[in-house]
């Protein structure tokens, strides 16, 4: 069996290296268009190459062990020792880029350098000499395009070629042939430094040690043991060194590459002339997109604008969503252009189908309030669950209205009929009993359809955040909250998680790795997952389709309230002695602006949204199973009437525990089972919902949870808008609360992230609640004052001088 | 119950079984695509750490 062959992906944050990792091991791992996506090492089999392990490392600048990514790189190029180095550069920045690469290049491996964003450097007119680079560096140079998949495999067949070699070559033989870019003292000092570590490291990578020992690296110094006697030695050296160049060694290291890059770029770089002085598209664009002013006002407005596709009346995720509700999964749709006016006789001819389904419900309204022995008829809104038309009735209409027919469908253009139809109809063809068919349709099918009928709002969301991500925004979004965060002694560091978080909560909790202060990667954890992600996206669709579909701003305002939790609270934490302490620094660098794939933005989009529409099946399926059986079943088994519900073990469950929820509007058995539920995963609140309202007595069909929300009293609309705000900003799923106790080093840290999340997801439900009421004249209570006092409190909390 | 009734439920009771076995198993589907417990790297879970394995 032949020796695997280890080649490391190496570069710059935000080079492109999990893009290219990706296309060479065809794997999914993440790729963000911001830096720091990568906090650990990843490795994958290069395809058609069963033999090579490509590792995929964080992106650093330097090999100086000062943060996380830096300690994780260094630790395997060094100590590990992989066999070859593929180190990926950004052609746009190729300058700045280099630096990382000087370093590289002094372990003494094979090495190729791949200039990536080639097609970006041949559309601005630059040229790159690869061939003096190549010379400098002692590597080989190949240009390649990540994104496009240009070069990428050609580029690492080199490199393992290289590394084969070596493989073959190595041994404790010569000195490799490493750059010298440093001035004579300096050499000189290093050449002293290399004669005392001999032996004591590997051969081909002594030069690298020597430079860390001239840097005065604690961490190499005391990994070489270096005698007293001689490590004086050495500093004889390095202190004549820094009083003939005046400066300390680390910094006369620094600048001394930096020269040595610069007159390298002198004589290979040739920008576009043209090109030269001007402001490119990208500072065009970042003059407004990250002014001062207006940075954060075009930050909610992309909001905004991603929320008003999703969720506005008429909007294409509304459109797409009722007819997947209504239509795919549920009755049946008429195949678009094929619709027109009922030709065939009878009492619907010259109609439209919804005109005659409109008939038809006041026709079954007029018969049901005769038969009741009423004088009048009514029928309401489905949507809104409110009265929407009333009529006198007499014996003339009652007969009038018996000889109506359900409307056929067929009639009135091409019918497909949708999943729910296909289902009820094949369990009442096979005569199944009212109990499983109800097991079947509302249980397991109800449940799951739920939370699919709001895949096309989560779709278009994702859609937009992969575009914003791809061609770039998102980093200057991360930027711009930095400034802001900052303020608050906070870093944007902390905000890269809460990106992150949009998607999943865990990766996002995961993502806060990257920050090396403890202080400050715990209250990261604490806060990621205030930004309402995918699962929660579900939960603001539903509720923005059922209670603010005039108010597309209201679905907005979640990602904004979110925003603000975690400045907020984020300024009240900082305040006390847990958290006190000096931001951590944060190096951003912002990528070129540029168009983003088509084949990007769908792969993107399609991951996340694969893992919500498998998760309706493994998680919500079985959940809203269990849940129906502890709905049909009291606590000896026996099975209940859809009248004898009150006797359930699940009515019994939530009963108990539903004086929690009553401040906040929703206290009853329901609203306690949905969002105890949620914790299964966010979107079972709404497959709970829709489960545990479908038999509520006198609810017509369709308008189930406004109605349960019009049954809790006067204010409907402020009890639903503080059920939503409780399930978005109360602890996680129970995945994220697993990750965050890890994360998080300790049960006590644990607990206390989860007691602060409850505490905020409370109060700003009891808020909204009681001061919404109370603005509404629904009176003062005494909720309406603890109401009031704990928003004191939180006040204060923010405020308050806190520890330094 | 008749015939059909039980040959439903047994459907039902087979998939659900199936749905908290492969969730145990592998654990709950990610948003990168793969699963929460099933952090091998040629899945392409990007999750892997996040979860321990």
């Amino acid at each position: 069996m032949s020796k695997s062959v280890k080649i490391a992906l190496a570069g710059n944050p935000n080079s492109g290296k999990t893009t290219l990792f990706n296309a060479l091991t065809g794997s999914e791992q993440y790729v963000g268009n911001w830096p720091g996506v990568t906090v650990e090492k990843k490795d994958g089999i290069l395809a058609g190459h069963k033999e090579v392990i490509i590792q995929d490392l964080p992106g650093i600048y330097s090999l100086s062990p000062y943060s996380i990514e830096e300690k994780v790189s260094r630790r395997f190029l060094v100590e590990e020792g992989p066999d070859a180095i593929l180190n990926i550069v950004d052609g746009t920045n190729i300058e700045r880029n280099l630096y990382f690469s000087t370093q590289l290049a002094e372990l003494g491996l094979p090495m190729v350098m791949a200039v990536n964003m080639m097609d970006v450097v041949k559309r601005n007119g630059d040229k790159i000499d690869f061939e003096k680079i190549a010379k400098a560096l002692r590597c080989e140079v190949v240009g390649i395009s990540a994104l496009k998949n240009e070069g990428g495999m050609e580029a690492a067949e080199k490199v393992v070629e290289m590394a084969k070699k070596s493989v073959v070559e190595k041994g404790p033989g010569k000195l490799p042939d490493v750059p010298h870019v440093f001035s004579g003292s300096v050499e000189h000092a290093i050449a002293h430094i290399e004669e005392s570590i001999q032996g004591k490291v590997p051969l081909r990578s002594i030069r690298w040690y020597a430079i860390k020992v001239f840097e005065r690296d604690r961490e190499i110094i005391k990994k070489l043991d270096i005698g007293v006697g001689e490590m004086k030695h050495i500093e004889e050296h390095i202190r004549d060194c820094e009083k003939e160049l005046g400066d300390d060694a680390e910094s006369i290291i620094t600048s001394q590459r930096y020269e040595f890059i610069k007159k390298l770029m002198d004589k290979s770089l040739a920008l576009n002339e043209k090109r030269k002085d001007k402001a490119t598209l990208s500072d065009k664009i970042d003059k407004f997109v990250t002014h001062r002013i207006l940075a954060l006002p075009i930050f909610i407005l992309s909001l905004c604008v991603m929320w008003f596709l999703a969720v506005a009346e008429h909007g294409p995720g509304t459109v797409l969503t009722d007819w997947a509700n209504d239509g795919f999964l549920a009755d049946g749709w008429h195949l678009p252009f094929t619709t027109h006016e009922c030709r065939e006789e009878g009492k619907y001819k010259g109609m439209e189908f919804e005109d005659a389904q409109g008939e038809f419900a006041k026709a079954e309204a007029t018969v049901a309030a005769w038969e009741a022995g009423e004088k009048k008829a009514s029928i309401e809104d489905e949507e809104t669950g409110e009265i929407a038309e009333e009529w006198d009735i007499d014996e003339a209409a009652y007969n009038a209205a018996k000889e109506f027919e359900e409307p056929d469908p067929g009639q009135f253009g091409v019918w497909v009929p949708g999943l729910g139809a296909l289902i009820t109809e094949a369990l009442d063809r096979a005569h199944v009993n009212d109990t499983v068919k109800s097991l079947v349709v509302d249980g397991a099918w109800g449940g799951v359809a739920t939370v699919l009928g709001f895949v096309p709002v989560i779709f278009i969301v994702f859609l937009f955040l992969a575009f914003l991500e791809d061609c770039g925004y998102m980093a200057r979004v991360a930027f711009i909250m930095d400034r802001l965060l900052r303020r608050f002694g906070l870093s944007g560091k902390s905000f890269i998680p809460m990106l992150v978080g949009k998607g999943c909560g865990v990766p996002a909790v995961m993502a806060a790795r990257a920050i090396e202060n403890e202080r400050a990667r715990r209250m990261t954890v604490i806060l990621a997952t205030f930004v309402p992600c995918g699962a929660k996206t579900v939960i603001i669709a539903m509720f923005a389709a059922l209670f603010f579909r005039e108010q597309w701003y209201v679905a907005a305002m979640m990602d904004v309230v979110g925003i603000a939790i975690i400045i907020l609270g984020g300024i009240a934490l900082k305040k006390t002695r847990f958290f006190a302490g000096e931001a951590s620094s944060f190096v951003l660098e912002l990528p070129a602006y540029h168009m983003p794939t088509v084949s990007g933005v769908w792969h993107h989009t399609w991951n996340r949204l694969k893992g919500y529409i498998l998760k309706a099946g493994l998680v919500i399926f079985p959940a809203c199973v269990f849940l129906w059986f502890i709905m049909h079943f009291d606590w000896s088994l026996n099975l209940l009437a859809d009248e004898e519900i009150e006797k359930s073990i699940l009515h019994d469950l939530g009963s108990w525990i539903a004086w929690i929820f009553e401040p906040l509007g929703f206290g009853s058995w329901q609203g306690a089972a949905a969002s105890v539920s949620a914790e299964i995963a966010k979107e079972q609140a709404t497959a709970t919902l829709k489960l545990v309202t479908v038999g509520m007595e006198g609810v017509s069909s369709g308008a189930h949870i406004q109605n349960f929300f019009a049954a809790l009293g006067d204010f409907p609309k402020l009890a639903a808008l503080s059920f939503m705000m409780f399930n978005l900003f109360v602890p996680p799923c129970m995945v994220a609360i697993a990750v965050t106790f890890r994360e998080m080093g300790s049960q006590k840290w644990g607990w206390f992230a989860i007691g602060f999340q409850l505490f905020v997801g409370y109060v700003l439900a009891l808020s909204v609640y009681r001061l919404g009421v109370l603005f509404a004249g629904g009176g003062f209570g005494i909720w309406t004052a603890l109401a009031l006092v704990l928003d004191a409190f939180c006040l204060w909390a923010i405020v308050r001088r806190g520890h330094s | 119950m008749n015939a059909s009734s039980l040959v439903v439920l047994a459907v039902i009771g087979i998939l659900f079984a199936l749905a908290v076995w492969r969730v145990a198993k592998k654990g709950a589907p990610c948003e990168c695509g793969g699963s929460h417990k099933n952090c091998s790297r040629k899945s392409g879970c990007s999750c892997c750490d996040c979860c321990g394995d």
